[in-house]
């Protein structure tokens, strides 16, 4: 991949995240979702063939309109109460930077074990999935856990396409990207007009 | 035909078309998904794969292997005697959900789930099946979450950690085939173990990945909640066997004693918990925490032995979850019944809390009950290769002991109370149902649950007949 693009992407990457994380309506995280999701589709190119790498961006972005819908579905006033994540942007900034510290420390280790991965690659992969897991440690919320998820298996998925190309394994990713989306849509309608 | 389309393929279409059901019977699909897995429980027994059938002018042969986008689904002869005992418990847990009313969606949900757990033994290359056993743990969330109820922090947390489970395996699987070629490089080696610990962690709910467990079985279903902390778990441990079968180096590492420490914790510590438990949800959740210890020790042993004990282990214990998931399913309160409310309900549920101590009793291994065979081989091989973690699971044992002695004298004060004519004034008796003993079906069930209990301690030769068949799935581990 062309180190200006993959430079690029990287950077873009860091900022979309970013955003994500301080943003607390949950439209915009979702737009950042989607956004993240096209950003991982091009760090994948790097090591799959384009209509394989696709995949991951179609059932990504399905995944995004599935918990959109929901969103949209339910009443106002639950969208907001339910929404328990931290809203300190300097305790968020804090959090977000420390991911980048870690990605960055663990990517080179990484790249050590095996030649077939690209530095900026893991870094990408590494970087989402600790966002991913900022989002899930941060909130009890079933909206920010779905997300979470989401985001940590992208991230994964663009490390492990640099070992395996299987369109089985690709398939199968891509239906639990699904699942998890649904099982969250599900997870969030539920009890609905309930106090807990 | 091949044999992945009759144990995957059909059952998932099956479940699929019974989601969709919604006439007036709704014992029907419970019904049809029970018939038809006794019938493939059947087919697994009887039928030989590979091999030319006639029937009539009709030659028929079920083929071994279905290729799938590039891989390969396997169900070879050597699976057949796990095949049958999933399907047969996959029944017995489909029947009792007539008494246990999980929800209309229990049946089509468990019998896709349970496509997909096969689908995870079968696929080729094995590691796969992380990503099959993940989906089928996301497709029991809707109904492990009750009718009108917010989803609590067990059920995130055990959507979470099955997704957690699924990079650390694959990670691991393609690390592992660095290690084995060049088994020397011992940075290498631990980095794989380390990945392998923490993916099997997760899946399995091993300490301290657990808190899930006890939390889930305070919020859930308690008939849902037990499929879910027997099948995954079966399914899970024999996962984690296809790993020692197949890599030589895992085998010939010493990762015996860490396992047999690590089982004998998890034993200790969901005793313990259990005896100081006050709801019976979460009593049922640090039992299942017990349970898995006693598998981890069962893996540990290595070798035949340990192979042999798993399967021992896992028949006894889905027996006796059952007979607990579906008495507890009986009580009014359910998983929030504490032992005061079995004070109030034994005038009224007798039949059903006998079950359930005798239940609680035989996944404590008392002797003479289903449990207690599998318990002895573990304690028995684990005695002489790590004293001090055959006593902490034995410890554990004990607590769960005193759990069941804490129910029994629950169950028994509300007699004293009753010879001594004061019952309604110490605890208001639950009448909101006539007692369980004019009710022929919780009839059946206490002698069916007695049967099978009784029946697996008593006669073991009967019921664990079929454990050197399934250990000889592992041939490496076996040999």
């Amino acid at each position: 991949m062309n180190a200006f693009v993959l430079g690029f992407s990287l950077a873009l990457l860091a900022i979309v995240c970013l955003a994500q994380l301080l943003t607390l309506d949950w439209r915009w995280r979702l737009g950042y979702l989607s956004a993240i999701y096209l950003l991982a589709f091009v760090l994948i190119t790097a090591s799959w063939p384009l209509e394989l790498a696709a995949v991951k961006l179609v059932s990504g972005w399905m995944a995004t309109a599935v918990l959109g819908l929901t969103q949209l579905n339910k009443p106002e006033s639950e969208v907001s109460d339910a929404d328990d994540f931290p809203q300190s942007l300097l305790f968020l900034s804090m959090a977000a930077g420390l991911v980048i510290v870690l990605a960055s420390g663990a990517a080179p280790a990484m790249v050590a074990w095996a030649r077939q991965f690209d530095p900026g690659v893991v870094w990408g992969g590494l970087f989402l999935i600790g966002m991913g897991l900022l989002h899930v440690g941060l909130s009890s919320n079933v909206f920010n856990n779905g997300l979470g998820l989401l985001i940590l298996l992208a991230g994964f998925e663009v490390i492990y396409a640099g070992v395996e190309t299987s369109i089985l394994v690709a398939g199968l990713l891509a239906l639990l990207t699904l699942g998890i989306s649904l099982v969250s849509a599900f997870l969030m309608q539920a009890g609905e007009g309930q106090r807990p | 035909m091949s044999s992945p389309l009759l144990w995957i393929l059909s059952p998932a279409l099956l479940g699929v078309g019974l989601l969709f059901y919604r006439g007036k019977y709704q014992w029907l699909p419970t019904l049809i998904a029970g018939i038809a897995s006794l019938l493939l429980a059947w087919i697994a027994w009887q039928l030989p794969i590979g091999v030319v059938m006639r029937l009539g002018t009709l030659n028929l042969e079920i083929s071994p292997s279905l290729v799938v986008l590039g891989r390969s689904f396997t169900l070879s002869r050597a699976h057949m005697p796990l095949l049958t005992l999933l399907y047969l418990f996959q029944a017995l847990w489909l029947f009792g959900g007539y008494l246990a009313r999980p929800g209309v969606l229990f049946t089509p949900l468990t019998l896709i789930c349970l496509a997909l757990l096969v689908a995870a033994l079968a696929v080729q290359p094995f590691l796969y099946a992380a990503l099959l056993i993940c989906m089928a743990a996301l497709l029991l969330i809707p109904v492990l979450l009750r009718e009108k109820a917010k989803p609590g922090l067990g059920l995130q947390r055990y959507l979470q950690f099955q997704v957690f489970a699924v990079p650390f395996i694959l990670f691991t699987g393609w690390i592992l085939s660095g290690v084995e070629a060049n088994p020397s490089n011992t940075m290498l080696v631990l980095r794989a173990s380390m990945l392998l610990a923490l993916g099997f962690g997760f899946l399995l709910a091993l300490f301290p990945f657990h808190s899930w467990i006890p939390l889930l079985g305070g919020e859930s279903h308690p008939y849902v909640f037990g499929y879910t902390v027997f099948f995954l778990p079966a399914t899970g441990m024999i996962f984690a066997l296809s790993f020692f079968d197949r890599y030589a180096w895992l085998r010939d590492a010493d990762f015996n004693a860490p396992l047999l420490l690590a089982g004998g914790l998890m034993a200790l510590l969901g005793g313990l918990w259990a005896a100081h438990e006050r709801q019976l949800g979460r009593m049922f959740g640090y039992a299942a925490v017990l349970l898995s210890g006693y598998c981890v020790q069962a893996i540990g042993l290595g070798g035949a032995a340990g192979v042999q004990a798993l399967f021992a282990l896992l028949i006894g214990q889905g027996l006796a979850v059952w007979a607990w998931a579906t008495a507890l399913s009986r009580l009014p309160q359910q998983e929030a019944t504490t032992p005061e409310g079995l004070t109030a309900q034994a005038t009224s549920q007798p039949l059903t809390i006998a079950v359930l101590l005798l239940a609680l009793g035989s996944l404590a291994g008392l002797p003479l009950l289903g449990v207690f065979h599998g318990r002895l081989a573990v304690l028995d091989e684990t005695m002489v290769q790590a004293p001090w973690a055959a006593l902490a699971a034995l410890a554990g044992s004990l607590g769960l002991l005193a759990a069941a002695y804490r129910l029994l004298a629950a169950t028994l004060a509300a007699q004293g109370q009753r010879a001594k004519g004061w019952v309604e004034e110490a605890q208001p008796a639950d009448n909101s149902k006539a007692s369980d003993l004019q009710h022929i079906y919780i009839w059946g069930f206490a002698a069916f649950s007695a049967i099978l209990l009784f029946g697996s301690g008593l006669f073991p030769q009967l019921f664990l007949s079929a454990v050197p068949e399934l250990a000889a799935l592992f041939s490496q581990l076996v040999r």
